[in-house]
């Protein structure tokens, strides 16, 4: 059962989750640690900094492209909300994440209508925001005076979440129900799982693809706009990891890179997992370096589990095996 | 009233008349055939018919009244429906979400009982009534995903059905469920367009056939008028005799000799036997075994297992370097996929096996390389001006002589094992093809090659092994077996051997 | 005029668009050597100097990702951090002297992206996951053996990957070094004429007889070893080192590359590409600074050009 529950995608995001958990709690050995509330709080508000992003780029991922333009906008778009929002931090976020949703949009009209690879468009528009973000800034970390506002977003409710966490759980929640109950999770699951069949079928994959883009966008600002408000800063290097640690949530998450698998649910707890182990090893204690490598750990478990060759070459390794010992055994 | 009809169709690209003057008319309620052999035309003018291309000249009327259709959604809008070779199902989808992709009459809230409901209507019409909604579609076998795509085009109102070689991967069984489909269509008044290289199913399943040849209307009968080899004479303008070259073949020692064969899960206890400077045809429908057996052979199953030597050596199997080693090539039956570099040019694809014969030190010898290659390229037929293109410029049959020229590595003839050799490839390109068989045969290659035209493999071979789910049914010599006895033993076998 | 031809409205087709690609290429080129040459203080040797170190650097670990997305495997997120880690190891290695030490450092780097490389071609792992698990075990795996502390030389002769030599950096002359032997790697090998066959159709080149598993496998351990030099190089310039060093170098290197005209999904392309992709932008990024634009609108229009270039070499390779 544990073998089924492990290789079975949409069901692995969680089991993992849980499985680290147990661990965690195991090492743990009830001090105490773990299990308190200010864990339960401290990883919810490292789920807030990553998890939209890792939607993003996991819907990106789930069409079969890939969206290297998140990290851009994440600091792109926190350095339009601290600089525009000092009176008024509605209007920040709303060009925030406007300029998202723009990006998003722009990057992927060029890439349907030129029928251009996702990797080079987005990598341009990576270098791009990255680049507009250090004019905006004039390479300096902008202050935002507005401190009441990052007060009130990491104000905790219930002692579990913030306001910061609850948004994005609730854009999480929302998501999942456009994807479930709406014709635009077919569709996109559609485009996905194979491009050329869906648009056969009369599918627009164009707008598809332009608009997981923009959502892509629009999520990863949002994400560096509450982000940039919490810390009353943006900065022009904001999160330089942030790409490999969104792909691998997503992917723990249960998106498949070959696409056509995936879900908002299953992203939010592959984001949770790689959370519960960073806060939950550094709140037990451990030292840094010991998250990247738990984390290079379960990418690489995860790279081979789904690796497509594996059952192969496992049998044919077998054949021969058996092959050879037939032939000693005739000799002898 | 004819439900659809074409008037003076015809259509050129660049100097090319591909179509001259076409008319048909098509009534409710009728099967009609389309046969032709490829570039004959039947393409191009489903794809008018469909809203992909525009006409040059002529008309196509529905229900009498004359249209231009635009594009594939007006057709649709028509009642025209068409089920093409590849299908347009997304496989991570289920059966209902696959049934309304695309259909712009659903709302955003798509969950709905009388979506599921006028779902699960077309699918009982189809056959398909007990198949559950929810099944994704990539469980499901190629007939029933067939089926599905049909059950489509029912819940767009289409009236009338393009089936595109609708049987081309299918098994007998699986045929036999979409013919009760089809006649069920019949029933309900709808017209089905049958495209088709299979002659026999023209007269299992039409009422009446057109025949297009060279892009001009041959003419259309019932099927019930006619029989196989009137429609064949009609499709070739020309006995079927001239496309097969004359020769007498000498048998050489056995080359090749297979025992036990076994790849999971088709094919168990294959044997088979075979002599320089002949041909032997594995004659089967697609899942009979035989495009895996020589798969097998040519080290690409990786789950392959049995004894088989090649010149008296045994043959490793699960390794393609082992069986190039033992001077066995493979042609596959996957052109596009497996067979031929694409994007890269003529030349490369041509030598692409013998790297290892042109370097030394692991460096290789370019100018050796570029006389092998021309070299090749005379040898099958490929003018060496075309050396530099791109291999995709090239025609399918072009392409496919490029897979030839790579298996005629070195000076010692070998073992060719080829897959559906002709699939895709233009009458005149066909006629070329089997020459160079004849050819490799005369220089001592021993030859064998998996069929599902049977045709093909009565005019080709020395020796035809026919085969049914993965097991030998009989073998015969040349002129020991006719049509009609083949078509059983890879149909409907009485007994297996 | 069918709809299918109205709808590849402005495509043109075969020969005719090569030949205006090419056209196109040269005059963009012949625009950007006046642009830069028309810049004052462009062919001083400082700016030269400064060219040639930011080519040396980054080309090197794009010459390395050449080989992985001519492979048909896109792109690998873990070079930055193997320079980073091959770094340590070098200056960790000077206290066995300067030639043991460097051949540590790229065998390291070999051997890191060769595990890579195994899993991708032998089981067919998904690249791009694999680099990210790669990239995370380097960074857990240099902070653990570190402790987070900068490591400095353990011995003498950094000054053979310093300086100069008849007025060339040293770091040029060994990026040349590494152009010429990826380039004849690619096309005067075997093995380099079956990674290309391998990124056009992995299942072609299967069924052709090529050993694919260990092609892709050499072409990530030439990645690695490269990388590695980089990492070298770095090492010696600085005098020191930590897990920043390679930062960003992934992203700059695949640009390089595809702006060089190597098509992202493989089968094509090749070193010289590279060289000159590193160069353009290295170009850019001189002229910009010289004109007087901040580092900040360098990094813009950089990124806007990078942009521009990978549409203009897709929109001419479609046919």
């Amino acid at each position: 059962m544990i073998r089924s529950l492990l290789l079975n995608p949409t069901a692995r995001p969680f089991t993992v989750m849980a499985g680290s958990i147990v661990v965690l709690a195991l090492i743990d050995r009830g001090t105490g640690f773990f299990f308190s509330m200010g864990t339960i709080f401290s990883v919810m508000q490292l789920f807030a900094t990553f998890g939209l992003v890792a939607l993003g780029l996991g819907l990106s991922i789930l069409i079969r492209e890939f969206d290297l333009s998140v990290a851009g906008i994440v600091g792109l778009a926190g350095c339009i909300a601290v600089m525009t929002g000092a009176a008024n931090p509605w209007l920040g976020l709303l060009l925030g994440v406007g300029a998202g949703l723009l990006s998003g949009l722009i990057q992927g009209i060029i890439m349907t209508k030129l029928h251009l690879s996702s990797v080079g468009v987005t990598l341009g528009g990576l270098l791009t925001l990255q680049g507009m973000t250090y004019v905006l800034t004039d390479n300096k970390t902008i202050g935002y005076p507005n401190i009441s506002v990052a007060l009130d977003l990491n104000a905790p409710i219930a002692g579990l979440v913030s306001v910061r966490s609850a948004a994005c759980l609730a854009v999480f929640v929302l998501a999942a129900l456009v994807m479930n109950y709406t014709h635009i999770g077919r569709d996109v699951i559609a485009t996905g799982s194979d491009r050329r069949a869906a648009r056969v079928a009369g599918l627009n994959t164009d707008h598809v693809v332009i608009g997981v883009f923009a959502a892509s966008g629009a999520f990863s600002a949002l994400g560096g706009v509450l982000l940039s408000y919490s810390l009353s800063a943006a900065s022009p290097v904001a999160l330089a990891d942030v790409l490999a640690t969104a792909a691998a949530a997503a992917i723990v998450g249960g998106v498949s890179v070959v696409g056509g698998r995936g879900s908002p649910m299953g992203i939010a707890a592959g984001v949770l997992t790689l959370c519960i182990l960073r806060s939950g090893l550094s709140a037990i204690g451990v030292e840094p370096h010991v998250h990247d490598l738990v984390t290079g750990f379960i990418l690489i478990a995860i790279a081979f589990l789904d690796a497509p060759e594996l059952f192969r070459r496992v049998t044919s390794w077998r054949l021969a095996h058996a092959e050879r010992d037939a032939a000693q055994t005739k000799l002898q | 009233m004819p439900i659809l009809a074409v008037e003076g169709l015809t259509k050129r690209f660049g100097p090319n008349e591909v179509l001259k003057n076409v008319s048909l008319t098509l009534e409710a309620q009728e099967i009609r055939a389309i046969c032709g052999e490829n570039g004959a035309g039947k393409s191009t003018l489903v794809k008018i018919i469909t809203g992909v291309h525009l006409a040059d000249a002529g008309a196509v009327l529905v229900d009498g009244h004359p249209v231009e259709i635009l594009n594939p959604q007006h057709a649709q809008q028509l009642g025209i429906a068409l089920v093409a070779q590849e299908l347009s199902l997304a496989p991570a989808l289920s059966v209902l979400d696959n049934i309304w992709l695309g259909n712009r009459e659903v709302p955003l809230f798509h969950r709905r009982k009388r979506f599921r409901e006028q779902a699960q209507k077309a699918l009982a019409n189809v056959g398909l009534g007990d198949l559950p909604l929810e099944t994704p579609v990539s469980q499901l076998s190629i007939a029933r995903r067939q089926l599905v795509e049909l059950a489509r085009m029912l819940t767009r109102n289409a009236r009338v059905f393009i089936l595109d070689e609708p049987t081309a991967t299918l098994s007998d069984v699986e045929i036999e469920r979409i013919f009760s489909a089809l006649r069920a269509l019949k029933t309900e008044g709808k017209t089905v367009i049958y495209i088709t290289h299979r002659l026999g199913e023209v007269f299992q399943i039409c009422d009446s056939v057109t025949v297009l040849r060279n892009g001009e209307l041959i003419g259309t009968r019932r099927t019930n008028e006619i029989d196989r080899a009137n429609l064949m004479e009609m499709m070739l303008g020309r006995s079927l005799g001239e496309m097969y070259p004359e020769w007498n073949s000498e048998p050489g020692e056995p080359m090749l000799v297979v025992k036990n064969l076994a790849v999971p899960p088709i094919v168990q206890n294959f044997d088979l036997t075979a002599q320089r400077g002949m041909v032997i045809c594995l004659a089967g429908q697609v899942g009979s075994g035989a495009i895996e057996v020589l798969r097998a052979l040519a080290g690409l199953a990786y789950n392959a297992t049995g004894d088989v030597r090649v010149a008296g050596k045994t043959l490793p199997l699960r390794s393609v370097a082992a069986a190039q080693d033992a001077k066995v090539q493979f042609i596959s039956e996957d052109r596009a996929g497996e067979g031929v570099f694409l994007r890269l040019r003529v030349g490369w694809n041509l030598i692409a096996t013998r790297l290892a014969e042109h370097s030394r030190f692991g460096m290789l010898a370019h100018d050796g390389l570029r006389a092998a290659a021309a070299e090749t390229a005379t040898a099958v037929g490929v003018d060496r001006a075309r050396l530099r293109s791109q291999a995709d410029e090239l025609s399918g049959g072009n392409q496919q002589k490029l897979a030839f020229g790579r298996a005629l590595g070195g000076d010692e003839p070998g073992v060719l094992l080829m897959n559906e050799p002709t699939r895709g490839v233009d009458v005149g390109a066909r006629a070329e093809i089997y020459r160079l068989i004849r050819q490799f045969c005369n220089r001592g290659y021993c030859l064998v090659m998996a069929s599902s035209d049977i045709e093909e493999v009565l005019g080709i071979s020395d020796v035809i092994v026919s085969m049914y789910r993965g097991r030998r049914v009989a073998t015969y010599r040349r002129g020991e077996a006719d049509v009609h006895r083949v078509l059983a033993d890879i149909t409907h076998p009485v007994e297996a051997a | 005029m069918s709809n299918v031809s109205l709808r590849s409205g402005f495509l043109l087709g075969g020969i005719r668009a090569r030949q205006i690609v090419l056209a196109v290429r040269i005059l963009a080129g012949g625009a950007l050597a006046i642009f830069a040459l028309s810049t004052p203080g462009f062919t001083s040797p400082l700016s030269i100097n400064s060219l040639l170190n930011a080519i040396s650097f980054i080309g090197c670990v794009a010459v390395g990702m050449t080989f992985i997305t001519i492979t048909g495997n896109i792109m690998s997120l873990a070079l930055g951090a193997t320079v980073s880690a091959s770094a340590l190891v070098f200056l960790a290695s000077l206290s066995l002297g300067v030639f043991p030490a460097f051949l540590v450092a790229v065998l390291f780097g070999v051997v890191i992206t060769a595990v890579q490389g195994a899993m991708v071609g032998y089981i067919r792992a998904n690249p791009l996951l694999v680099s990210i698990a790669g990239l995370s075990l380097l960074i857990g795996g240099a902070a653990l053996a570190t402790g987070g502390q900068r490591i400095y030389p353990g011995g003498e002769g950094l000054q053979a990957f310093k300086g100069r030599v008849a007025g060339i950096p040293i770091e040029a002359l060994y990026f040349f070094a590494t152009v010429v032997i990826g380039q004849f790697v690619l096309s005067w090998t075997r093995i380099g004429r079956e990674m290309v066959m391998v990124g056009s159709n992995l299942r072609a080149a299967i069924a052709a007889g090529i050993d694919t598993a260990r092609t892709i496998t050499v072409a990530y351990m030439l990645a690695g070893a490269f990388s590695a030099v980089a990492g070298i190089l770095l090492a010696a310039r600085y005098g020191s080192g930590d897990m920043e060093l390679g930062l960003g170098y992934d992203y700059t290197a695949i640009a390089a590359v595809l702006v060089g005209g190597t098509a992202i999904q493989g089968g094509s392309g090749s070193v010289v590409r590279t060289l000159i992709g590193v160069t353009v932008i290295a170009i850019i990024a001189t002229v910009l600074l010289l004109r007087g634009f901040s580092q900040q609108w360098q990094y813009l229009i950089t990124g806007l050009i990078v942009l521009a270039v990978i549409m203009l070499h897709t929109i001419g390779e479609r046919r």
